[in-house]
């Protein structure tokens, strides 16, 4: 029942996805992930099928995480679009969302002229298809990679690797500083390694599929390497987690993923299994704060549950609720597109509403690009757990 | 190590209730899902017992109870428990605002897609036929571009049936405008319905097609939340009687009592785990220890002191059919089946009888335990419950959600 099979025979059209997909219930245009999925999949094997509305699909994975017979549906999309690009001309729109990395780099010289600038040229971006309403994120004054550079760690012998990803290195760096922070509260000495790249995701998203595979062999070799010494690695982005250990084994065909995947570790996860063996640092000083929690869609598909929402209830006085509303709608960079905006909005408002009546100010959640979507949807404050366990940690020491 | 009281393999209707029983006894449950079960294919509505042996029609679930065979599930837990179980899930529905009617002693024969009439023991309040059985007039309210919903077929079908022949049957159509993009199903409708503005819209087409005081069928589209807002919205709007029809895939019925029982279940802190593959046990002396997760990633162990054991049967995954033989995969349990592949299945087409096939399955205890060829409880802390269990043909009895809640119940209970 492993899920990188890849078989679209498997599906019994039973209809379950179209119930499940987030997108099919916001827009009319979707004809739904059975039919753009398995069902042309099946055709796709014999003919050069065109489906024009698998644009749609925003590889959210609920149809996967609904399906009764493993079908990894949102990934035959993905393939299928890959496929539907491979001679076509892309937009300048796709390459932009597609390469945050490439622009980041770019810009990382003088990162608050690049937000000014951006910020000067949204109606020239709404020209070339990005949304001028979209949440787009900002980028940090020092990126993670700096911060992490200039910070002095505490040498322990027992050491990780961490994989920040492009959101926490070039627009969120402060999780990875708190990532870093909670590591070495529990005698942990983080490795931080130059050569790792974007994970594709927003590569794979937008049917470039061939740089994702450049990219996914670069980051394997890196992360096999320091599993091979018997490091784990651990992320603290749910949708890198899930391309690094999961969709890599569905899009490709690279030796070593499965060997690494075994020691991939969401940041939450691997603080509740150092619990297990009782080994936690549990110091925790008591937050009297209410948040609401937001499950990741790509969290959700892990099969891990929600190791968040567990490691919070650690920290004693903090009261934690599970909006429990479904997908927040971003799905990476799709929210960011012009005419998927409405759409995205319209997946999210569920969530949105939910947060609002519970009239908490926060919203705590693992996905950078979901943390966006609430703060601009919902209108409120957002944080990844981890600032939170570190908070108390700092707390019991006051 | 995390342990809980309980583990439930499986999310489908029997794991719900196994979880819901197992919480409201105070135990700490986490649930193991893959999938979204057959609740959203197979619908909402609970079968209990419609068909006897022979074919014939149980005059009512609980007479259909008392002729069950030595070896049927319902003999097992015993019609005290069957009882409870259905009480309790009255009760949960009752509970979450979405309550359903019906009980053991009346079948309630509801209209279906096509024109036929099915026999079920417990339905949501969208579904009573009380008014419906009551009228001298009928309206059948299709949409445009809808499929799989046919006004004029239904009405024709129900000239044929005795109870419903003297009715005179009119049929409408209003066009819910939303030809756009794909093809329109009843989970367009329901959520079209589900916006104020649709139902505002909705409402004004109606009014123009139909009468103040009619009883009206609908394909199953009053909304897709576990809710009674929409059909109360209607109703109070236009002075009609809605009644919806059983219908093909996917299940509105069966999204709405999901979507309640897994809100109910996340309210009473249920750990749910979703996407997760059980593949393993660990099992020392006749107890297990803990199941095992197979990840894309990883392996990861769950310990607890007992387990639920309700992962659906061949189409759910709980049971696999391999050459001659048929095997349970997370406890590799017997399952006793005739080596001759040829009598596994009843080759007349329209039979009265059950099909072996559909019969097979784990052998259980009066609490669920499974037992071996010799009727030894094999293992002490597992109890099994829904489709895996030998002796029963849901779809030729229509038995199948019955038979989920009753025996999810008991397993919850005996634990
Ligand atoms: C088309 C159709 C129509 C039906 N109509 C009706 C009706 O009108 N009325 C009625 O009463 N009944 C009906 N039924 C029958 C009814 O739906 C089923 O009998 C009942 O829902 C079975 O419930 P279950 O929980 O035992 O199994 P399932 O709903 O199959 O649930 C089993 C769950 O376990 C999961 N699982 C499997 N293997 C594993 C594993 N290794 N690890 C973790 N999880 C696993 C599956 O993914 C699934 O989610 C219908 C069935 C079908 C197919």
């Amino acid at each position: 029942m492993k899920k990188h099979h890849n078989n679209p025979d498997s599906c019994t059209a039973c209809t379950v996805c179209i119930a499940n997909c987030p997108v099919t219930a916001a827009t009319r245009k979707f004809r739904g992930p059975k039919m753009v999925g398995p069902t042309l999949e099946r055709m796709r094997l014999s003919q050069d099928d065109i489906e024009p509305s698998l644009e749609y699909c925003s590889n959210c994975k609920n149809c996967d995480m609904s399906c009764p017979s493993g079908v990894p549906i949102s990934t035959l999309n993905m393939l299928a679009r890959a496929k539907y690009f491979k001679n076509r001309k892309r937009s300048l729109r796709d390459w932009i969302l597609s390469h945050g990395e490439k622009m980041a780099k770019l810009s990382a010289a003088t990162p608050g002229m690049a937000n000014f600038g951006m910020k000067m040229s949204r109606g020239i971006l709404k020209k070339i298809g990005i949304s001028d309403k979209a949440p787009l994120p900002a980028y940090a004054s020092k990126s993670f990679s700096k911060l992490f550079k200039n910070l002095k760690q505490t040498s322990y012998p027992d050491k990780v690797v961490f994989y920040p990803g492009c959101f926490i290195n070039y627009n969120d760096p402060q999780v990875g500083m708190d990532f870093v922070a909670v590591m070495q509260a529990n005698k942990l000495e983080v490795i931080v390694e130059e050569g790792f790249v974007c994970c594709g995701s927003p590569l794979v998203v937008n049917g470039f599929l061939d740089e994702a595979e450049e990219n996914a062999k670069q980051n394997v070799q890196i992360l096999k390497k320091w599993t091979d010494k018997g490091y784990p690695i651990i992320t603290c982005c749910t949708s890198c987690g899930l391309m690094l250990k999961q969709e890599y084994q569905e899009l490709f065909h690279i030796e070593g993923v499965a060997e690494y995947a075994k020691h991939l570790y969401d940041a939450d996860e691997f603080l509740l299994d150092l619990h297990d063996q009782g080994r936690l640092n549990t110091n925790f000083g008591t937050l009297n704060e209410k948040y609401m929690y937001h499950a990741p869609c790509h969290l959700r598909a892990q099969g891990m549950g929600l190791p968040g929402v567990e490691l919070l209830a650690l920290i004693p006085g903090l009261d934690v609720q599970d909006a429990d509303a479904g997908c927040c709608g971003i799905s990476g960079n799709y929210g960011f597109k012009d005419d998927k905006y409405d759409i995205s909005m319209e997946i999210g408002s569920g969530l949105f509403k939910t947060i609002k009546e519970s009239g908490r100010d926060t919203v705590v959640s693992e996905c950078g690009t979901c943390r966006l979507q609430i703060g601009h949807g919902a209108n409120v404050k957002t944080l990844h757990p981890l600032t939170l366990v570190r908070k108390s940690y700092e707390a019991y020491h006051k | 190590m995390r342990e809980y009281d309980i583990v439930v393999i499986g999310g489908g209707l029997a794991g719900l209730m196994a979880a819901a029983a197992a919480t409201k006894r105070g135990k700490k449950v986490t649930l193991l899902s893959l999938g979204s079960g057959t609740l959203t294919i197979g619908g909402g509505i609970v079968d209990v017992m419609g068909y006897l042996e022979g074919g014939i029609p149980a005059a009512t679930p609980s007479a259909g109870l008392l002729q069950v065979g030595a070896g049927h599930p319902y003999k097992k837990i015993g019609r005290p428990a069957i009882e409870e179980s259905i009480r309790f899930f009255k009760e949960i529905c009752e509970q979450e605002g979405y309550s359903y009617i019906g009980n053991l002693d009346k079948t309630q024969w509801i209209p279906t897609a096509a024109g036929t009439l099915k026999p079920t023991c417990l339905v949501p309040r969208t579904m009573d036929t009380t008014e419906l059985k009551k009228a001298d007039k009928v309206t059948v309210l299709g949409f445009d571009a809808l499929k799989d919903f046919y006004p004029s077929l239904i009405a024709k079908n129900f000239k044929k049936i005795p109870a419903f022949a003297q009715k005179e049957y009119e049929v409408v159509m209003i066009d819910p405008k939303l030809s756009e993009g794909r093809d329109v199903t009843a989970l367009d409708v329901a959520r079209w319905l589900d916006t104020e503005e649709g139902l505002a819209s909705c409402i004004e087409k109606m009014r123009n097609v139909i009468d103040s005081g009619s009883v009206v069928i609908i394909p199953p589209i009053l909304g897709t939340r576990p809710s009674y807002a929409v059909k109360e919205k209607l109703e109070k709007a236009l002075g009609c009687h809605f009644v919806e029809t059983a219908s093909v895939p996917p299940s509105i019925t069966g999204l709405r009592l999901r979507t309640m029982l897994v809100r109910y279940l996340k309210k009473n802190g249920v750990r749910i785990v979703e996407q997760a593959i059980v593949a393993k046990s660990i099992v020392e002396d006749g107890k297990c220890v803990a199941v095992i997760t197979e990840g894309v990633d990883r392996e990861r162990t769950y310990y607890a002191k007992s387990f639920i054991l309700a992962n659906g049967g061949f189409y759910g995954g709980g049971l696999l059919a391999e050459p001659g033989k048929v095997i349970e995969p997370i406890f590799n349990l017997p399952v006793e089946a005739p080596t001759d592949h040829e009598l596994w299945a009843n080759y007349s087409l329209f039979s009265s009888e059950a099909q072996p096939f559909a019969k097979l399955g784990l052998d259980v205890d009066e609490k669920m335990r499974p037992l071996d060829a010799n009727g030894k409880v094999l293992l002490n802390n597992v109890f099994v419950a829904g489709r895996n269990l030998r002796g029963y043909d849901f779809s030729f009895e229509k038995s199948g959600n019955g038979v989920a809640i009753a025996s999810g119940y008991q397993a919850a209970m005996s634990v």
